[in-house]
C-alpha cells in the first residue's frame, strides 16, 4: 500500500484513513462498554488511545480488530469493511498477552508469521532478523517458559510487529515494563512509525502518551471526550493558570485579585494560583503581576494530560472534588506503570 | 485455509512430540500386558503353598488312602500341568503354535518341579472311629505358632456318611461333613472336595466291580473345534474370540476419540491460560482456530487409530485369525470415529475455551464424561442382544450412536445397512450441532476471564454471539 501522506498528518487531512469508526455501540449485557465512538485514525499517524481503567480502550481496540462485532455503528479498516479482510496487514499486541510455554522461541515466532500471512520461505530468516534486531539472537531456540519476563515482553512484541504490518495496535504495550525495556519498546515502536506504519496504542499512563504520541483520543465510560492533537490540545488548554510566589510569603493576595483579567485566586502553598480570564494574554498577566509585587517567582503552569483529563470529565467546581480524587486513584494504578520514559 | 492448516499442524506436533504423548501410547498395551500375564498368574487357581493336616473320621475305612494319594504334592502338580495343556487345547490355532514343545522342554520340566514346592503340603490324618469329634472340631481354632507347629496346624475336618462307598439299606448313597478352619483358602477347601470326591467316586466304582477307565473313556468326547466356513474358506477358530472384536473396535474407538478430545480440552485450556488466544486471534478468526484445532486433533486420533488398529490387525494375522474382521468394518470404524470425535472434541473445545484453568473444567465435562461411560456400561448387552429395541434405539441416540452401532456391526448379528447409514446421517447433524454450539461458546468464551462459567452461562454465550 502506499503512504500519502506524510507521518502525523493531522485530522482532516485528505490522506488514507487507516481506522475509521462510525457511531460505534457495544454493549455487553447492560453495561455499556462503548457509547457513541466517531474515531479517524490516518494512514501514518501516531495515535495515543488514553483513558482510565474500565474507559473501554480495550473493547474499542477488540472492535478495530474485529474480536468483538459492534451492536451499532460502522467500523472500517485499512480501507476495509473489517480488520478480518485486512488481518494480515495488522500487528496487535493485546493486554492479556502471553506465550506458549513449552514452545521454543523460533518455531512461535516462525508459527505467528505464518498465521500472518508471511510465506514459507522467507519465515526462518525473518525470525532470525528481528530476534537479533532486540537483541535475543541467542534465545530462539529456547523455550518461552525459560525467558526472563522482559525478554518474553520483546518475544509478545516481535510476535505483533514480524510481519511488518501497515498497522499496528498495542493496548497497553507498556504496563509492566521495567524503564529499560520500556525505552527499548518505545523505540521500537518510533521505528514502526517512521517505516510508515500506523500506530495506535493504548495506555492509562498519561504522562507517557505526551511523551509518545502526536495524536492523542481521550475516552472516559465508553465516550470520546477529547480527539485532537497534541500540540493543539496544548495550546487549547495551556496558559491559563499562572503560578506566583511572592517575595514575601505574607504578601496580601488582594493586590493579585485587584489585576485586571484574573479571574480567581487560590491560595496554593507557599504561593497563589491565578486562572486568567481568556482575553488577558499569558505574558502581559507576568508583566503586571511583576509589577504589582515583589516576587520569587512567576510561572505559567502546563496543565499534564492528566489534568486536563480530569477537567474535562468532571468541569470545574468542587462538587467534582470526590469525582476528581477518583479519577485520579483510577489513573495512577501503579507507578511502575505510570512513569514516564526518561527521553 | 492455509491458516487453519497451520494451526492444525502446530496442534498436531505440540501433541504428538511431548513424552506424555509417548508415554500416553504405550501405556495401554503395557497394561493391557500386565493384565494379561501378571493378573492371571497372580489370580491362578492353584492354591497357595500352604501346609497342615487333613483330619478325618472315616467309617468305611477304604477313603483315607485314596485321598492321600489324591491330595499328594506331585499329584496336584500334574493335574495343573493337565489343566494347563487343556486351556492350551481351547486357544486358537496361532497361540497353540507358540507354545507348542514349550512344555516338553527341559527347563518347562524344571519349572514344573519348582512349581511343585508351591503347590499345597496336606498331611491326611486317619482318626480312630473312637475320636471326640468336639476336641477335634476344638483344634480348627487352635492358632497356628502358638498352640501347634505351622505344619501340623488342622485345617479341615472330614466326617465321612457310613454310606459314602455303599448304599444304606434305604439304597442312597451318602457323602461327608467337611469343618474348616476359619478363612481357609477357598482354592484349597476345593482340592479337598475334589479329592474327597475322587476318592468316593474311586471306590464306589471299584465295590461295583466297573472299571472306571472304561467309564471315563465311554462318558469323555474329544474336544471338537468348530471351522467356520467363509468367501475365503474354511477358517478354524474359537467362537469365545467374537466377543474380542467388538470389545477391540470399541475400545479403539475410545482411544482414538478420547486421546485426540482430552488434548483438545488440554491446549485449548493452555492457550487461554496462557493468555496466548488473543495474540492467535489478531491472526485467525476463532472460527479458524477451532477448526484448525479440531483438525489437528483428529489427526492425532487418526495416529492412535492407525497404530492401534494396526498393531491389532498384526496381532490377528500373526494369530490367522484376521478373517474375524471384516475390512468394510474398518471403514465404518473411520468413519465413526471422525463423527464422533467431531461431537466430542467440539464439546471439548469449547468446555476449553470457556474456563480459565483446568480445575474448573471438571463440572462441565460431566456430561462429556458420561457419553464415554455409556459404552462401557452397555457394551456386553449390546453384543449379547445387539438386535434389541434397547441396542437399535442406542445405536440412533446422538452422540452414543457412534459406539453403539460398532458394536452392533462388530457383533454376531450385525444390523441392517439402512440403521447403518441412520446412525450415520444422526452422527453427522449431531456433530454440525455441537460444532455450531461449540463455535459460539468458544468465540465469546476465548475472551472472558473471571468467573467459572456453568452450562447456563455457555447457553447466554450461544444467544449472544
Amino acid at each position: 500500500m502506499a503512504y500519502n501522506g506524510a507521518a502525523g498528518s493531522g485530522q482532516g487531512d485528505e490522506v488514507g484513513e487507516a481506522i475509521v469508526l462510525r457511531s460505534v455501540t457495544k454493549s455487553f449485557g447492560t453495561k455499556v462498554a462503548v457509547r457513541d465512538l466517531d474515531l479517524v485514525v490516518p494512514q501514518g499517524a501516531l495515535y495515543g488511545f488514553i483513558g482510565p481503567n474500565g474507559a473501554g480502550k480495550t473493547t474499542t481496540i477488540r472492535l478495530i480488530l474485529s474480536i468483538l462485532f459492534p451492536d451499532r455503528g460502522e467500523v472500517s479498516v485499512l480501507g476495509r469493511r473489517s480488520a478480518l479482510e485486512a488481518k494480515d496487514r495488522i500487528g496487535y499486541l493485546p493486554e492479556e498477552r502471553g506465550l506458549y510455554r513449552k514452545m521454543r522461541v523460533g518455531p512461535f515466532l516462525a508459527y505467528v508469521a505464518r498465521l500472518k500471512g508471511c510465506k514459507g520461505s522467507d519465515v526462518p530468516g525473518r525470525v532470525r532478523r528481528w530476534l537479533e534486531r532486540v537483541g535475543l539472537g541467542e534465545v530462539e531456540q529456547k523455550r518461552c517458559e525459560d525467558l526472563s519476563k522482559g525478554m518474553q515482553q520483546k518475544v509478545q512484541f516481535l510476535a505483533a510487529v514480524i510481519h511488518e504490518p501497515d498497522l499496528l495496535v498495542l493496548d497497553e504495550p507498556f504496563s509492566g515494563l521495567d524503564p529499560v525495556n520500556m525505552r527499548l519498546l518505545r523505540d521500537l515502536v518510533f521505528e514502526q512509525h517512521r517505516r510508515g506504519a500506523t500506530v495506535l496504542f493504548s495506555t492509562h499512563g498519561m504522562a507517557l502518551a505526551e511523551q509518545i504520541c502526536e495524536h492523542v483520543v481521550m475516552i472516559h465510560d465508553g465516550r470520546k471526550v477529547l480527539d485532537d492533537r497534541l500540540d493543539a490540545i496544548r495550546r487549547r488548554y495551556d496558559a491559563r493558570t499562572i503560578r506566583v510566589e511572592p517575595l514575601d510569603p505574607r504578601a496580601d493576595a488582594g493586590t493579585l485579585r485587584a489585576l485586571p483579567g484574573v479571574k480567581e485566586v487560590v491560595r496554593d502553598g507557599s504561593g497563589y494560583e491565578l486562572a486568567l480570564e481568556d482575553a488577558l494574554e499569558p505574558a502581559r498577566a507576568i508583566r503586571e503581576i511583576a509589577a504589582a509585587l515583589p516576587v520569587a517567582r512567576v510561572e505559567l503552569t502546563r496543565p499534564s494530560l492528566e489534568d486536563i483529563f480530569i477537567e474535562i470529565v468532571t468541569g470545574t467546581g468542587s462538587a467534582a472534588e470526590a469525582e476528581r480524587a477518583r479519577l485520579r486513584q483510577a489513573l495512577g494504578r501503579g507507578p511502575g506503570e505510570q512513569e514516564a520514559v526518561a527521553p | 485455509m492455509s491458516k487453519v492448516f497451520h494451526v492444525a499442524k502446530r496442534e498436531f506436533l505440540a501433541t504428538v512430540l511431548t513424552k506424555g504423548f509417548l508415554l500416553g501410547l504405550l501405556m495401554p498395551p503395557l497394561l493391557g500386558a500386565v493384565m494379561l500375564l501378571v493378573f492371571p498368574a497372580l489370580l491362578g487357581h492353584k492354591p497357595p503353598a500352604v501346609r497342615g493336616e487333613v483330619a478325618v473320621l472315616d467309617p468305611t475305612g477304604e477313603l483315607v488312602a485314596e485321598l492321600a494319594k489324591f491330595l499328594a504334592p506331585e499329584a496336584i502338580a500334574k493335574r495343573h500341568d493337565r489343566e494347563l495343556r487343556e486351556g492350551l487345547e481351547r486357544a486358537p490355532a496361532g497361540m497353540r503354535k507358540l507354545t507348542e514343545g514349550v512344555l516338553e522342554r527341559p527347563e518347562a520340566q524344571k519349572a514344573l518341579e519348582q512349581a511343585m514346592g508351591e503347590v499345597p503340603q496336606l498331611s491326611i490324618v486317619a482318626l480312630d472311629s473312637g475320636a471326640d469329634l468336639e476336641r477335634e472340631k476344638a483344634r480348627l481354632r487352635e492358632s497356628p505358632g502358638q498352640d501347634v507347629p505351622e505344619a501340623r496346624r488342622r485345617l479341615a475336618l472330614i466326617v465321612v456318611h457310613p454310606n459314602a462307598v455303599e448304599r444304606d439299606a434305604e439304597g442312597r448313597y451318602g457323602a461327608y461333613d467337611l469343618y474348616v478352619r476359619a478363612k481357609l483358602d477357598d482354592r484349597v477347601e476345593a482340592e479337598i472336595r475334589s479329592g474327597m470326591r475322587e476318592a468316593i467316586v474311586e471306590r464306589r466304582i471299584a465295590r461295583a466291580g466297573l472299571d472306571r477307565e472304561l467309564i471315563e473313556a465311554l462318558t469323555t468326547l474329544p474336544r471338537v473345534r468348530e471351522r467356520v466356513v467363509t468367501a475365503q474358506g474354511e477358517q478354524a477358530f474359537a467362537s469365545e474370540f467374537n466377543i474380542f472384536v467388538p470389545m477391540g473396535f470399541l475400545l479403539l474407538l475410545l482411544m482414538a476419540v478420547m486421546t485426540g478430545g482430552q488434548s483438545l480440552l488440554t491446549t485449548t485450556v493452555e492457550e487461554k491460560s496462557n493468555r496466548v488466544v488473543e495474540v492467535l486471534l489478531s491472526a485467525v478468526s476463532p472460527m479458524e482456530l477451532m477448526t484448525g484445532k479440531i483438525l489437528g486433533q483428529m489427526a492425532v486420533g487418526f495416529l492412535i487409530l492407525a497404530l492401534y488398529g494396526g498393531a491389532g490387525l498384526v496381532g490377528l494375522f500373526s494369530f490367522a485369525l484376521l478373517g474375524l474382521v471384516d475390512p468394510s468394518l474398518l471403514v465404518y470404524l473411520l468413519v465413526f470415529f471422525v463423527l464422533t470425535y467431531l461431537v466430542l472434541g467440539a464439546l471439548m473445545a469449547a468446555i476449553g475455551a470457556a474456563v480459565n484453568e483446568m480445575r474448573e473444567a471438571q463440572s462441565l465435562m460431566t456430561p462429556v464424561m458420561l457419553i464415554v461411560m455409556i459404552p462401557w456400561i452397555l457394551w456386553l448387552p449390546i453384543t449379547r442382544s445387539p438386535d434389541s429395541l434397547f441396542s437399535v434405539i442406542l445405536s440412533l441416540t446422538p452422540a452414543v450412536n457412534g459406539f453403539a452401532m460398532l458394536l452392533r456391526m462388530t457383533s454376531t448379528t450385525p444390523p441392517p445397512l439402512w440403521q447403518v447409514w441412520l446412525s450415520i446421517l444422526i452422527g453427522a447433524v449431531t456433530a454440525y450441532g455441537a460444532i455450531w454450539f461449540a463455535a459460539k461458546v468458544f468465540r465469546v468464551g476465548l475472551l472472558m476471564y473471571g468467573k467459572p462459567p456453568n452450562l447456563a452461562t455457555l447457553v447466554r454465550w450461544v444467544r449472544m454471539a
